[in-house]
């Protein structure tokens, strides 16, 4: 039907050349739900799929129309955003980035679920941490989230065992760090010591939050950082195991697929001796994963990525994850939220966590043995979401993390001083958010 | 060549000598053009590609047979042909028809408008996506194929009403003249009289569209959204998956069935004596 | 001349005659503008797509380079006029002579110099060759220019990826491994747009050569010009017109290139290789911010058109 529609009007368009006759929103009929979602994941799509057939089972007469959107993160943010736009091709439940929420529900793209789950019990059994990701500038609930990830630093006891570092390895600051790939440089120079990427999730955000003043965004005075001593601190760090040679070399750290080699290569060869990855990097390396590593469990460890100087809270962690949403122009809310809740249930939730090996955004999800038991390291990946944070996910902030990255890659691969590329990234952040949006540190 | 070679037999000499340098050269270069091309060919047939050019161990099809689905392949291959027939059709039948009063009458404004259609041929059309995205939004056309056919048609007609015109102001006037004494209509004449005489150069326009079309990927990337009518350019992406994971070599394979059939309507094209010398179509 | 051309000529002195004649009634007859309008009628679907599809997203990105409008966020909602704030971010951003001096690079190494050469090479060793071997290494070369541009990009990424064909055979020949991508992006683009475009520039000389009358050049062997000599002084001169149009036409196609350099650098490492285009699609569809990436493309927009206005007034000279 739409696909006449649109043709007659594409004809219409052109053979009257009315540009302003666009008619009212499409009719997009209000038996049908529009779900949006990133069609790379497949254990995304696989819960996408159970859903939609659980959700026709028990609402007869309505249609669940999947339209997964093919492409890396970014497109699939960029296709999303687009999509938006028009309210004939604006998702009703669409999954969206945490980090790109804020932005959407400024522009009025989000339906706010506060009075939408006031009655749904299993609310509660969400995760206070995590249901941050789901919360706007004002407070409100405009996503349910369907999963959480964290970061801690992962070792190869036997990389570090044979350079003598005593086991289990529990650094306490960043000079713990250093110490440690110092001593295993020593001990055996051919491999990695202490790899982080020349990014922002897994490497400069870690450092960065863990700082005494570090932060981007002062939530407080809702203004933006500028001359933070953390920032130029953070930077020094990751500018010391480059220069050293402690990590990859820079090349590699700018090689967007780099990852692929240290969770398929180093680590498992004895390479390598600790990266920090996501919570989620099992997922790599189970039964059937494209980088199988049946060892993983025996040779592989963690631990909490330390703070500077070893001050409260100790560790510190970055989160990240998707959400659902539900599309403010839904002309069915009711029923979007319905597959909302339907898709987070228990069941669905726990298959979804435990297939992605991703940290359990429901409580009672992260107590049940099958979540516990998905890898050997499900317990302590999950007690770091205590310490983790969410990044400030404002409308600015996409352009602003490439900022951030930007100051990263010079220090790393780009010759800058610390001082220099955090001077340059105050001066994009004032380009990007405006003079009087920043404030002094 | 006879008459050249027993005039003056030590050039003849000279000329064969730079014909074989000739043959030489354009071998080593069109080696070189082939060469990036090895890696497509033997990831296809090998059971675990990677970007590495690699002889395979075992030759196999199973890559082949991995991506016969409607859902990888058909339906995606369909969309691409769906996109590129129909912006080639729109734009030759406009093309055509604007190029007839252009070709035949003489009118006051003829040189600024073939001027300003000129100036359209050179716009970068990367360059108006963000506002196409727009008027779309505003149209109500987003993630519509007839939409985006009429878009992707109107962007070749520039060059396609500039080639057109061309080719209709060699077919001479006075087969028409005829045809209007018969009481023919001069759309009729142009259906039944003109368009026969200038069916190569229409086949050129035709094609020539129909390959642009077909390869491209920023236009469907913007303007459409259910993954029912993603081309071939844009659904090629689901070979990447979540973590960064190529399937090499299925993404070798569908390449290759994406490329043939513009490599086969290309080399039937120039068996029938087709050019796309654009810029001789296009001289003033 | 050929007939249409003489009867187009006939029909100029037609529209030439009123002028002399007493001055016409302001209005000519209906039936007169009638006939007239009806004759144009033809013109009407291409005038109406044009004005459509290209007339009107023109217009829009002017007008929308004057707004904040945002693909999220606030400024989604509300876009607001906001003037030449655009173009005064897009002076003092350091990534925007950046982008475009990369772009001047690209257009120059790729397409003036790499392609339009190449081309005109192969096109005049073909002349010389074998008919067969001509016709083989014609299509081998159009081969790179009919593929899809995705698949072309893709197989570009292979050949210049770190383990990829190229490292492979320079290791084959003892050379250290160089980091195409990393180190030298921008290189790696343009030998990769070189690859692929081409064909376009060969098709075209192959047509003008064909046009060269074979009399001119052999009588001028017969005078005892060299073959270097020949080509300067006989047959460039010769194909003057169409190199001209050949280069404007892929300068400018060259100018909106994207998907190569998306998909083979994505404008990295470090922005070394975003040229506008790249620039204008994160700005606006990355960052979200439409305003400001619209603005960027209009800057494409007035360099297209520079180089438009110079060569329509070259043809023109040339007619005249």
């Amino acid at each position: 039907m739409r696909g006449i529609k649109k043709t007659f009007m594409a004809v219409t368009v052109v053979g009257l050349a009315l540009t302003g006759c666009s008619g009212d929103s499409g009719g997009e009929d209000s038996q049908t739900l529009l779900i949006a979602y990133k069609k790379a994941d497949p254990v995304l799509e696989s819960l996408m799929e159970n859903t939609k057939e659980q959700f026709e089972a028990a609402n007869e007469g309505i249609t669940v129309e999947l339209s997964p959107i093919e492409g890396n993160d970014d497109d699939y943010a960029t296709k999303l955003a687009l999509s938006q736009r028009s309210p004939d091709t604006a998702p009703d439940v669409f999954v969206e980035d945490s980090f790109k929420l804020r932005a959407d529900v400024d522009a009025g793209y989000v339906l706010a679920l506060d009075e939408y789950l006031a009655d749904w019990e299993d609310w509660d059994a969400f995760n206070e941490t995590a249901k941050e990701a789901g919360t706007g500038d004002d407070g409100g609930i405009y996503a349910v989230p369907l999963e959480a990830d964290t970061r801690v630093i992962w070792y190869n006891q036997n990389v570090l065992g044979a350079a003598g570092i005593e086991l289990p390895w529990q650094p306490q600051n960043w000079e713990d760090l250093l110490e440690m790939a110092r001593t295993v440089k020593a001990a055996n120079p051919d491999v990695v010591p202490f790899s982080m990427y020349a990014g922002t999730m897994q490497s400069f955000y870690e450092l960065l939050y863990g700082t005494e003043d570090g932060a981007l965004y002062d939530e407080d005075e809702q203004k933006w950082v500028v001359g933070s001593q953390g920032f130029i601190d953070s930077l020094d760090f990751l500018k010391t195991i480059y220069d050293e040679g402690l990590a990859v070399t820079p090349a590699q750290a700018l090689d967007p697929n780099i990852w692929q080699e240290i969770v398929g290569d180093m680590l498992p060869q004895d390479r390598m001796g600790a990266t920090v990855e996501g919570s989620y990097a099992p997922q790599f390396w189970q039964e059937g994963a494209d980088y199988e590593w049946p060892e993983y469990g025996e040779v592989m460890a963690t631990s909490p990525f330390p703070t500077q100087n070893g001050q409260e809270p100790g560790a510190v962690s970055m989160s990240g994850g998707w959400t659902l949403a539900v599309g403010a122009g839904s002309e069915n809310p009711e029923l979007a939220v319905d597959f909302v809740k339907m898709a987070m249930n228990f069941d669905n939730s726990l298959a979804y966590t435990v297939d992605a090996s991703k940290i359990a955004v429901r409580n009672d999800v992260a107590e049940t043995t099958e979540y516990q038991e998905m890898n050997p390291f499900a317990k302590e990946v999950t007690e770091v979401l205590e310490v983790s944070r969410y990044r400030p996910a404002t409308a600015d902030f996409a352009e602003i993390d490439t900022a951030v990255l930007t100051a990263t890659q010079e220090v790393v691969a780009g010759g800058k001083s610390p001082e220099e590329a955090a001077a340059d990234y105050d001066e994009a952040l004032k380009q990007i958010v405006g003079e009087d949006n920043v404030i002094e540190k | 060549m006879a008459a050249v070679a027993t005039a003056a037999p030590a050039r003849g000499a000279g000329k064969t000598r730079s014909a074989r340098t000739a043959n030489i050269v354009l071998v080593l270069l069109a080696a070189c053009f082939l060469l990036p091309l090895t890696w497509l060919l033997a990831a296809s047939v090998n059971a675990d590609a990677s970007y590495e050019l690699a002889i395979p161990t075992t030759l196999t099809l199973e890559n082949f047979a991995a991506i016969m689905t409607a859902q990888q392949t058909f339906i995606p291959l369909l969309n691409s042909f769906i996109l590129a027939v129909g912006s080639a059709l729109v734009t030759v039948t406009a093309a055509v028809l604007a190029a007839y009063p252009l070709s035949r009458y003489q009118m006051r404004f003829k040189r600024p408008f073939m001027y300003t259609i000129l100036f359209g041929t050179c716009l970068p059309i990367t360059a108006i996506m963000v506002p196409v995205y727009s008027l779309f939004v505003q149209l109500n056309l987003l993630d519509s194929l007839a939409g985006t056919i009429f878009f992707m048609g109107a962007t070749f007609l520039p060059i396609a009403i500039w080639m057109t015109k061309n080719f209709m102001d060699s077919v001479p006037v006075s087969l028409e003249e005829a045809a209007w004494i018969d009481g023919a209509s001069s759309m009729k004449a142009l259906f039944y009289v003109v368009l026969p005489l200038m069916r190569p150069g229409l086949a050129v326009v035709f094609i020539f569209v129909f390959l642009e079309a077909w390869g491209n990927f920023f236009v469907p990337f913007i303007l459409l959204f259910s993954p029912d009518s993603q081309p071939a350019a844009v659904s090629i992406f689901r070979f990447f998956d979540e973590y960064g994971g190529v399937a090499y070599g299925e993404l070798a394979a569908f390449s290759i069935l994406y490329s043939l059939p513009v490599i086969v309507l290309y080399i039937v094209s120039r068996a029938l004596g087709g050019s796309f010398a654009l810029s001789g179509a296009m001289k003033g | 001349m050929s007939p249409a051309r003489a009867a187009g000529a006939t029909a100029a002195r037609d529209r030439d005659q009123p002028v002399r004649e007493a001055p016409r009634p302001r209005t000519p007859p209906a039936s007169v503008r009638l006939r007239q309008a009806v004759r144009l009628l033809p013109l009407l679907p291409a005038v109406v797509l044009l004005l459509v599809f290209l007339g009107g997203p023109i217009l829009w990105a002017f007008y929308g380079s004057f707004t904040d409008a945002g693909l999220t966020g606030a400024s989604a909602r509300n876009p607001e006029w906001i003037g030449l704030d655009n173009y005064r971010t897009l002076l003092t951003d350091p990534q925007f002579p950046h982008s475009l001096w990369l772009t001047f690079l690209f257009v120059l190494g790729s397409a003036v110099i790499g392609q339009n050469c190449l081309g005109l090479a192969l096109a005049l060793v073909m002349q010389r060759a074998n008919r067969v071997v001509a016709a083989v290494a014609g299509t081998c070369v159009v081969a790179a220019w009919v593929l899809p541009e995705i698949v072309a990009a893709f197989i570009a990424y292979a050949f210049f990826f770190r383990d990829g064909m190229l490292n492979q055979l320079t290791g084959l020949a003892g050379l250290p491994v160089v980091d195409w991508l990393y180190e030298y992006p921008m290189l790696a683009l343009v030998f990769a747009n070189i690859w692929r475009g081409t064909a376009f520039s060969m098709m075209n000389y192959q047509a003008a050569l064909n046009d060269v009358p074979p009399e001119i050049t052999e009588s001028a062997t017969i005078d005892g010009a060299g073959g270097m000599q020949r080509l300067r002084f006989i047959t460039l001169p010769m194909i003057k017109s169409s190199i001209a149009t050949n280069l404007m036409l892929i300068t400018l196609l060259t100018l909106g290139t994207f998907t190569l350099i998306y998909v083979v650098t994505g404008g990295g490492p470090l922005n070394a290789s975003t040229t506008l285009p790249i620039m204008a699609y994160e700005q606006a569809f990355q960052y979200g911010d439409i305003g400001y990436g619209t603005a960027i493309a209009v800057v494409m927009l007035l360099i297209g058109a520079v180089f438009s206005i110079a060569y329509i007034r070259m043809l023109r000279e040339r007619k005249d």
